[in-house]
This record gives C-alpha cells, structure tokens and sequence, in this order.
C-alpha cells in the first residue's frame, strides 16, 4: 500500500508529462516574454542600475521568472475549475480523502511537472545570451542553497495561495475569472509583472507585509545577490509564516464552501 | 431483515437567485438578492433492507438525483434525518463513503487522459485496498464485465457502453456495502444494458450489496427487482411491489380495430374510444371491467364491419405513464 497523496502526486505527473507539445510551445512564449521584459526594463533603467539594482541582476531576475513560470503563477488545477461549475466535483465528495489536500497535491503535481519539463531548456539558452541579457549564475553557493529552499517554499505558498481560487469557484461558479482575478492579484502584488526593485521604496514597505513577493521574488534576489544571506534567512522564515497562515486560512475557507456547496447538475 | 438505509422527514430546499427586470435591476440585485425557494424534496420517508434492490423511479424533475446526493454525502438536506448503515452521510463523511459505491450515469469519475487501469490503482491507494483483495476483485469485475481490452486505454478513447462499464467497476473496487447508481444505463445499447443488468444482479448476489438505481427504462427495473419506490414532485408517492402496480391496471385492454370501410363516427357501448382515423379505431376497457372477446365481437359486429383486430395489455411505460399522470406529475 501507498501513499494516497503520493499516488495522487504521481498520477498528475504522468498526466503532465504527455503534454510535450504544450511544453515545447510554452518554452517559446516564456521566451519571447523574456526577451521583451528586459527590453522594456533597460529602457525604463535609464541608469546602470536602480537601489544598487542593476541591469544584469534584473535581467537574471526576469529569466528566472520565465525559467519557473508555472511555479509562481497562482492558477487553479486543470480540470479542478470545470468539476466544481459542472458538478463533476461530486465524485470527490464520495471518497475517503480530504478534498483540500487532494487538490493541494493535485495542484502540486501538475507544477512540478509542467516546471521541469521547461525551465532547464530557458535557463541554458538564457546563460548563453550576450551580457546585459543573459541570465548570470547565483553570487555564491550559500546564495544557490537558500534560493532552492526559497523556491520551494514559494512553489507551495503559490499553491496555497492557488486554493483561494478554488473556493472562489465554489462561490462564483466561474473558474476562469475567479483565477484571473487572483492570478492578477498576486502576480502585480508579488513581482512578477514589475520586478519589485524597480518599485517606489513606499510600495515596495507594503508589498513586504503581504503574502505575494516570498512566492518567487524573495527566492529571486537571494540568487542574484540582492538581498543578502541574514536578510534572506529571516525572509525564509517569514515565508514559512505564511504558508503556514494561508493554507490554514484556505482550508477553513474549502471546508466552510463544501458545507454550503450545492452540486451543479441532475 | 436489517434496515440499511432510514429517511426520515427529509425536506431539501434550493435557494436559487432571481433576477430582477427592470430599470434599478442590476443596481437593486447588486444589494438585495431576491431568491427563490425550489422545494425538491418535501418529507421523504422510506426505509430500505440490507441486502435488496431498490429501483428509485419518477418523472424528471421529481427529486431522484437529489436523494442520492443527499445519500452519499454530496448533499446536506434542509431538515430531516438519516441514517444509512449507522451513519449521517454528510456528518462523518470521510469515514461514511469507505461502505459505498456511487456512479452518476451522466458524469465521470474516471480519469481522462490516463489508461483506466491507472485510475484504478489511484482509486485502490485512495481507498487503501489491500494489494490481494484488490487483485481478487479486478479479477472479479473483469470476467464479469469483460474489462480486459479496455483496461489499458485511456479514458477519453472508450465508447458510452465501455464508459460506463469501467465507471460501474471503479465504483465497486472497494466492495462497498452501498451502492448507488443515478441512471446507469442511461444512454447505452441494448446488448450493453442487459450486460450491465446482468452484472447489478450478480454483484447484488456474490456481495449481497444493497443498491439503489434510478431509472427511466421500466425494463431495467423489471429486469432486477419488484421494490420500487416512487417520488413525484419532491413526495414519495409509493413504496412497495412492482407487481401490485402492474396488476391495478391489468385489466385495462388496448383493443385495436381495422374496418371494412371507413365510418365517419364510431361509437361502442361499454367502451372508450381512444383515436379513430377513417377505417382503423382503437378503444380501451373502461375502469374495473374485464375484457371478454366473444362480447367485444358481439358487440362491435353489430354496427360496423371488422376486417382485423387485436388486444393488447398497457406496457410498463403505459402503465407509469398513467400513474404519473394520475398523480398529476406530467409537466404540462
Ligand atoms: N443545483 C440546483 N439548484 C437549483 N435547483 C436544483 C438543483 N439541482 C436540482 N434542482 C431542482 O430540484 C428538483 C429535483 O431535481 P433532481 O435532479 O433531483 O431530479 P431527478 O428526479 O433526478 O430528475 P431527472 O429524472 O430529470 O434526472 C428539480 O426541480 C430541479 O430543478
Ligand atoms: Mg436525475
């Protein structure tokens, strides 16, 4: 006997994986992308570098935004939107799991493998781009260690943040918006749109007490030396914090939803 | 006999939203939101034994679906009470659904893009089969559904039959003590409802599994059991055998008569004239009287010339389309 969740961590894997096709075009839009953020960036970079941010490590910034692209967009499931506003989310129900932790895992999973099926073809191709364009490598190896265990913490605080969009459905029975709104939320709160150096110190205060910027701006600026080793251990632990907050606050969220929930359909 | 499965008084409301016309609309419906109360189930009493096969029968809109959602946990119902093989199915959820098996006809449990042996192994770790048990019941399903090309395909390429040939099976790995089914032949040809016929009465013999089934094919149900229940319009209507409703109408005879030349008005003592076109008429017994040929003959030669005729019994859909209607459910 298995684990449940590790199956269910398995299943979406294999499920990811036959998509090739997807992954090879979605390696050239992350591309694409790249290239036209660090364009639109120097432009805007009139000097060589903002807040002792500067055009090389903003460059490194945007190519790891494109290289772990799906691990920092909150997003929902791929079928799990749909189940809830058809009411195929009804076969969940009459299992013997908890439904937070298998859409949690779900979600994971599908992450996991959509990442490593893109990000080491960009970061390759980003390492040999000219100076100014290229993705450099971390300061130093202590910077490489704690950028990993950021990542990961980020990957999970994406998904736990995922699951708002979950209940959202549940309410509004309209998966594509409730995940573009939360989508947009997050990615403008959280970096991923303006890289937060380049931000007003002010906002920049705010954006600090907010979930959003450890999902993959913290780990981020530990790799390209922007914020240093102390200050990224104590932002590690922040981090943490908030994993911990808003997958307590999601499942309170889904167990209150699936209470009141109504299945869709005869 | 044990009691499986207790209703007691349940009532399930459904609060729907209203939308307002008019020139405020958008703006008072942004505030206020008018709903409306759809009473789905009003008062469902019903007991079911351990061990037997229910056929759960009404029009559509009567409230079936609603009442398996509501037994197998999906579904928390306004008031009332339940209790099935000693649980409330949507207080104790988790613990509940390990003793039953559901298949919804028209949805899918199954996983899409993966081979249907893949979700079978995901469901055995979900429901955390022991690796014998599990193989014995594989086995099982397989020589009686016949799985074994299918097994290995994805979901996505099955047909409706093989479809639901797999759900049946998915539901079952876990030789649940329940099982639910909201119209499992819905939709399939005719050799694969008798296979899927066949199989219900066989897993309800091996397992002993109680199971209850919609349905709107009156075959299916006299196929697989004489307990019926009936709902209409939220309110069970009757529960008991199939063969006391059959018999309550059969005595009512379908007679159809082809003349000799066509009559322009047609007219027989003791019998209702059901349709009449040119020279063919079809008539029917009235209530509580029996149908004897010699009398009908006697009766009709004595004003019009017959060429052919024949009698024929109500069918079952007759026979629930007249108790439908009856009870006034038809939807006009
Ligand atoms: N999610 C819902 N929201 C609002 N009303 C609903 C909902 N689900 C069902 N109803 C209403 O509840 C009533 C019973 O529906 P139900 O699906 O139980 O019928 P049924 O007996 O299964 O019918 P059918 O034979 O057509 O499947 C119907 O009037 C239906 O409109
Ligand atoms: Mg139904």
């Amino acid at each position: 006997m298995k684990n449940t969740y590790v199956s269910i961590f398995k299943m979406e894997f294999k499920g990811e994986l036959q998509y090739r096709a997807k992954a090879i075009s979605g390696i050239a839009t992350q591309f694409f992308w790249g290239i036209m953020y660090i364009c639109l960036y120097m432009a805007f970079m009139s000097s060589d570098s903002v807040d002792g941010f500067t055009i090389t490590q903003m460059a490194s910034y945007i190519w790891l935004g494109q290289s772990f692209f799906a691990l920092r967009f909150p997003g929902i499931h791929k079928s799990a939107g749909y189940e809830i506003a058809n009411g195929n989310v009804c076969y969940k129900f009459t299992r013997p799991i908890n439904l937070y932790n298998q859409w949690f895992t779900e979600y994971l999973g599908e992450k996991l493998a959509s990442t490593l099926l893109r990000f080491l073809p960009i970061i390759v191709i980003a390492s040999l781009l000219p100076t100014n364009y290229a993705l450099s490598m971390p300061v130093n190896f202590t910077a490489f260690i704690l950028f990993i265990i950021s990542l990961i913490i980020g990957g999970l605080l994406c998904v736990s943040i995922s699951m708002f969009s979950i209940y959202l459905t549940f309410v509004t029975l309209s998966p594509k918006g409730t995940t573009t709104i939360v989508a947009t939320i997050a990615n403008l709160l959280g970096g991923a749109i303006i890289p937060i150096p380049l931000m007003p110190s002010a906002i920049q205060n705010v954006l600090n007490f907010l979930p959003f910027r450890y999902i993959s701006d913290l780990p981020f600026r530990i790799y390209i030396g922007n914020i240093s080793i102390t200050h990224g251990l104590i932002q590690i632990g922040i981090s943490l914090i908030w994993l911990l907050i808003t997958i307590v606050i999601g499942k309170l969220l889904i167990k209150n939803a699936l209470k009141k929930t109504i299945i869709q359909g005869g | 006999m044990t009691k499986i499965i207790e209703f007691k008084n349940i009532c399930k409301e459904f609060k729907i939203p209203e939308k307002r016309t008019g020139k405020w609309s958008t703006f008072l419906n942004f505030f206020k939101r008018k709903y409306k109360i759809i009473n789905a189930l009003k008062n469902v009493n019903f007991s079911i034994d351990e061990g037997d096969i229910v056929g759960y029968i009404g029009p559509n809109g009567a409230g079936k679906s609603t009442t398996i959602k509501i037994m197998s946990g999906i579904l928390t119902p306004t008031t009332g009470e339940c209790i099935i093989d000693g649980y409330t199915p949507w207080k104790n959820r988790k613990e509940y659904v390990k003793n039953i098996g559901v298949v919804f006809g028209q949805r899918s449990q199954l996983w899409w893009d993966v081979p249907v042996i893949d979700s079978f192994e995901l469901l055995k770790d979900i429901y955390k089969i022991k690796d014998d048990e599990y193989k014995d019941t594989l086995k099982l399903l397989n020589e009686a559904l016949d799985l074994e090309q299918l097994l290995p395909r994805p979901l996505r390429q099955l047909s409706l039959g093989q479809k639901m040939k797999c759900e049946l099976a998915a539901s079952l790995l876990h030789r649940p003590k329940i099982l639910f089914l909201d119209e499992p032949t819905i939709g399939l040809d005719a050799v694969t409802k008798l296979a899927v016929r066949d199989f219900i009465k066989y897993i309800n013999k091996v397992w002993h599994t109680t199971i209850i089934l919609t349905t709107h094919d009156m075959n299916d149900i006299e196929a697989l059991t004489n307990k019926i229940i009936l709902i209409g319009k939220g309110q069970i209507l009757y529960n008991g055998s199939f063969d006391t409703i059959k018999n309550k109408y059969a005595n009512e005879k379908i007679i159809q008569v082809e003349f000799a030349k066509p009559y322009e008005k047609i007219l027989l003592n003791g019998y209702e004239l059901i349709s009449h076109d040119k020279n063919v008429a079809v008539f029917k017994t009235k209530k509580d009287t029996e149908f004897h040929t010699k009398a009908f003959i006697n009766e009709i030669s004595k004003e019009y010339d017959i060429i052919d005729f024949s009698v024929n019994s109500l069918s079952v859909d007759e026979i629930l389309a007249r108790l439908y209607k009856e009870y006034e459910l038809q939807e006009k």
